[in-house]
């Protein structure tokens, strides 16, 4: 593992949010700014549910829960207490905090595939209590009205512009946040877990203390793009916590390769493009969808840029065969 | 909350015999549908994701054959077994070919199958809600039983699916085909080694497994609408089921699936907004009271 | 250092571990013999808080350990290496060790500061340079030859700088060659670091050769105990263990 310097992390994400902020400067196309609002969200959910899925091997198959979470309590901070956007996205990241650590302590105590379907399980627990709840959520029809939208510090989100570069400030903050995290201890000790929960018992780390921080702090992230969401179709919607959310990150994760940092981001992107170019196609997405994914599962397994890193470092290898080791 | 409703519930006969029955029922459609769920966990080791989607299959089936043919006896039959047949190549074609690799790819294979079967149930039966209505030999007064009213259909069905859990429970325990089945299910490589074609067993299963779904989906055509998507939260609530019995056990499915049927119908009475979460909370307790659920082994 | 009084555990009435009574002085080293199923494993179990004992004190420099989980002891200074190597098979060979040399940090220390730390860096040179690791540090784990997992276990126990020590049978699956040179290798370190080590052992010259103090163990009970001739004289040991062995181990 090399040494690489906080300070060459930090002018690549500068540089990545000045190459963001100029983009719709170049492609002065409504379309594309709107794709790249949709992406900030879907990239943090994706690469916060790749923390727990990639990293600590804990597949959650109920991430989503945080989505919804994450965009409803936002938009109803917004909406119904009319506090500013700050304060109810700070709020919004302890409330969701809050809740994965009272989820995580019941889920994490489950191993393998049992986890996946506990996490589901609340997540369709909290879609039908976003549907039974009209008074508050407005049930099916999702909060209707609009979200308030206050000016701070300058930021007007009700400009489209705006909105276009807090989203891209957000997304380009919280990766390289988790980018840290990924690389700091934390994220070794991650590492560990997933390959062997039992040694990393045996050098010290209470296994189950490590698991439940990566899930709060995956659900912090999660409600963070939830959030973003909100924030762009100005509302919110049951559909934000239904399952499908869960699983099309899933397919996010795996479509750009888990073992790339940026792998969730890529598999997003490949996902929306699919979804814009199929739903104008056809009405039957989930259909094409689907057949996509039996495709996938079938076939290209690492994910596309796993795939091309692969075959990127085989060029100027010296280093042994790709890990073929199993993961338990 | 409303506890003077449930309260008032309790207080009547007629109220209690009513949800019971109804509880009775939604119970047993699930144990079906638990059951197999379980079966198959309990061999496979793999949890089918898309085993809502076969309950899905089975009532549409029972929907177009009962309309061709009148015949719900017919109907019932054709959806079980076009299910089980469904499920055995699904099993054979897909599945198989991932039990090797990750939880992840067998989630991600049964989601792809969810999707493509919601959509194509939307362009063979429409996106609306159906409903078949009752059978004719069904159409007759309701019992009555301490004032409470309980149709006919309810009867038979609860008969007839406790007749089931009783048949499975016999194959599974005392056949020569149960014990295979559970050898198979604690050491595949030796099972193999001593002749039993495991694939065989395994592809069975799966096959029985999405039989008892499509049986539950054909019993509920006459109680319940139809529509796409509808597989999904009959899934969560097996799993629920599974977790409160014990993975892998049918016994616990039965009793967790009627503790879970019986809650839901007096839930929406004391707690119409929260009946779900009532399982939910549940399932909680029994997680932490004992995590391999209430005749499970330890995990 | 590690004192053992009248421990004990039983699995479903079959007592594994039948009453053991042992002092290991510090800095010692010493090996634990006894035929298949005489317990050690079941001892090194206990010891490291796999499971609890039923009865019985196991006292780290006074502080009676027993019943605490695993990570509590090892974070006060009891490592381990198992029979079957047990290592990060998706990690390189640094990065395990670097792994579990930061492994003992506070959860927030481990959020807020970047990998690879400098301090903790040293320290995992020395770990693998101690076990002879230093070509095969860029390999991932999973891709080491058995013998170089097995260093890698034990660098990893290393890691956490224990003041006792407990290795699995290090020469586990291995030719005589590398036997040899495995015990070198855990001799060598022994005498750099002057941890209280104690390894279980199949291989009786090893055993003889490299042992200050042997340990004999025989249906979860101590049989005898004292130096390389003492036990070899012991008609105790002679009878219940070492003829039978020594023919098999012949032929």
């Amino acid at each position: 593992m090399k040494q690489a310097s906080v300070g060459r992390d930090i002018a690549l994400a500068v540089g990545a949010f000045a190459l963001l902020a100029i983009l719709p400067l170049v492609f002065p196309n409504k379309s594309l700014a709107d794709f790249v609002v949709r992406l900030s969200a879907f990239a943090v959910f994706a690469t916060s549910l790749n923390l727990l899925v990639g990293y600590a091997g804990m597949v959650s198959f109920g991430h989503g829960l945080f989505y919804g979470l994450g965009a409803y309590s936002f938009a109803l901070m917004l909406q119904k207490l009319g506090l500013s956007v700050p304060l109810a996205f700070l709020l919004t990241m302890v409330f969701s905090a809050l809740v994965a650590l009272v989820i995580g302590a019941i889920c994490i105590r489950l191993k393998e595939i049992y986890f996946s379907f506990l996490t589901l399980a609340f997540q369709m627990l909290l879609h039908s209590i976003i549907i039974a709840w009209t008074a508050v959520t407005g049930g099916d029809q999702g909060l209707t009205g609009g979200l308030p939208r206050p000016p701070f510090l300058g930021i007007r989100l009700d400009d489209p512009r705006h909105l276009y570069l807090f989203c891209c400030a957000i997304m380009i903050i919280s990766l390289f946040v988790m980018w840290h995290l990924v690389r700091s201890p934390f994220g070794y000790t991650l590492r560990m877990i997933r390959d062997n929960p039992r040694r990393t018992a045996f050098l010290g780390v209470q296994v189950w203390r490590v698991r439940l921080l990566a899930f709060v702090v995956a659900g912090v992230f999660g409600a963070i793009g939830g959030a973003l969401m909100s924030l762009f179709v100005s509302s919110a919607y049951p559909d934000f916590a239904y399952w499908t959310v869960s699983g099309e990150a899933v397919f996010m994760i795996l479509l750009g390769g888990m073992s790339v940092f940026l792998g969730p981001t890529a598999g997003a992107a490949i996902l929306l493009l699919l979804n814009d170019t199929v739903t104008k196609l056809t009405e039957h997405y989930s259909l094409v969808l689907g057949i996509v994914i039996l495709l996938f599962a079938l076939g290209l397994r690492k994910g596309l840029l796993g795939f091309l890193v692969e075959a990127w470092s085989k060029r100027g290898a010296q280093t042994s065969a790709p890990a073929t080791a199993s993961r338990h | 909350m409303d506890f003077q409703a449930l309260l008032d519930c309790f207080s009547s006969a007629s109220c209690v015999v009513t949800q019971t029955t109804g509880g009775l029922i939604s119970g047993m459609l699930l144990f079906l549908v638990a059951a197999g769920l379980s079966l198959i966990f309990g061999t496979l080791k793999v949890v089918n994701f898309m085993h809502g989607s076969l309950y899905m299959l089975g009532a549409y089936f029972a929907y177009t054959i009962y309309n061709l043919t009148g015949s719900y006896a017919l109907a019932v039959l054709g959806a079980a077994l076009g299910v089980g047949l469904f499920a055995l190549i699904f099993e054979r074609f897909f599945m198989s070919r991932v039990y090797g690799s990750d939880v992840l790819m067998q989630l991600l294979v049964c989601y792809g199958f969810i999707l493509i079967l919601d959509d194509a149930v939307k362009i063979i039966w429409g996106a609306e809600f159906l409903s078949m209505g009752m059978p004719a030999a069904f159409q007759r007064p309701p019992f009555m039983l301490a004032g409470g009213i309980v149709p006919a259909f309810y009867l038979f069905l609860i008969v007839i699916t406790l007749a089931i859990a009783l048949a499975l429970g016999y194959l599974i325990t005392k056949t020569r085909m149960g014990k295979i089945v559970r050898a198979a299910a604690i050491n595949p490589t030796m099972t193999s080694a001593l002749g039993i074609n495991t694939a065989l067993v395994f592809g069975g299963v799966f096959a029985l497994g999405g039989l008892l779904a499509g049986l539950a989906g054909a019993l509920a055509v006459p109680v319940r609408s139809l529509v796409s998507g509808m597989g999904f939260s009959i899934l969560i609530e097996s799993f629920i089921v599974t977790v409160i019995g014990g993975m892998g056990s049918v016994a616990g499915a039965l009793v967790g699936a009627l503790l879970i049927g019986l809650v839901r119908s007096f839930g929406t009475i004391g707690f119409p907004l929260f009946t779900e979460g009532l399982m939910f909370v549940f399932m909680t307790i029994v997680l932490i009271v004992k995590p391999s659920g209430l005749f499970g082994k330890e995990l | 250092m590690l004192k053992i009084e009248d421990l004990r555990k039983s699995f479903g009435g079959v007592a594994a571990t039948n009453g053991i009574t042992l002092d290991f002085p510090q800095g010692s080293l010493s090996a634990v013999i006894g035929p298949n199923g005489a317990g050690k494993t079941t001892f090194f179990n206990l010891i490291t808080g796999a499971f609890p004992p039923d009865a019985g004190r196991i006292l780290l420099g006074g502080e009676n350990i027993a019943g605490l989980s695993a990570p509590e002891i090892v974070r006060r200074g009891i490592g381990r290496a198992f029979q079957i190597a047990s290592i990060f098979p998706s990690l390189t060979v640094r990065d395990a060790v670097l792994g579990a040399v930061n492994a003992h940090l506070h959860w927030h220390a481990k959020l807020a500061r970047r990998f690879p730390l400098a301090e903790a860096a040293a320290q995992t040179d020395e770990v693998i340079e101690l076990v002879n690791l230093q070509a095969r540090a860029n390999t991932l784990s999973g891709n080491l030859s058995h013998g170089e997992q097995k260093l890698l276990d034990i660098a990893l126990a290393l890691a956490l700088d224990p003041k006792v020590l407990l290795l699995d049978e290090p020469t586990a699956g291995m030719g005589s060659e590398e036997r040899w040179q495995m015990i070198e290798t855990v001799y060598q370190l022994w005498q750099r670091k002057k941890m209280t080590l104690i390894f279980i052992e199949h291989d009786m010259d090893i055993v003889f050769k490299y042992a200050q103090t042997i340990r004999v163990l025989s249906y979860g009970s101590v049989l005898a105990e004292g130096n390389a001739e003492e036990v070899r004289r012991h008609p105790k040991v002679i009878e219940a263990y070492l003829g039978a062995h020594f023919e098999t181990a012949k032929s």
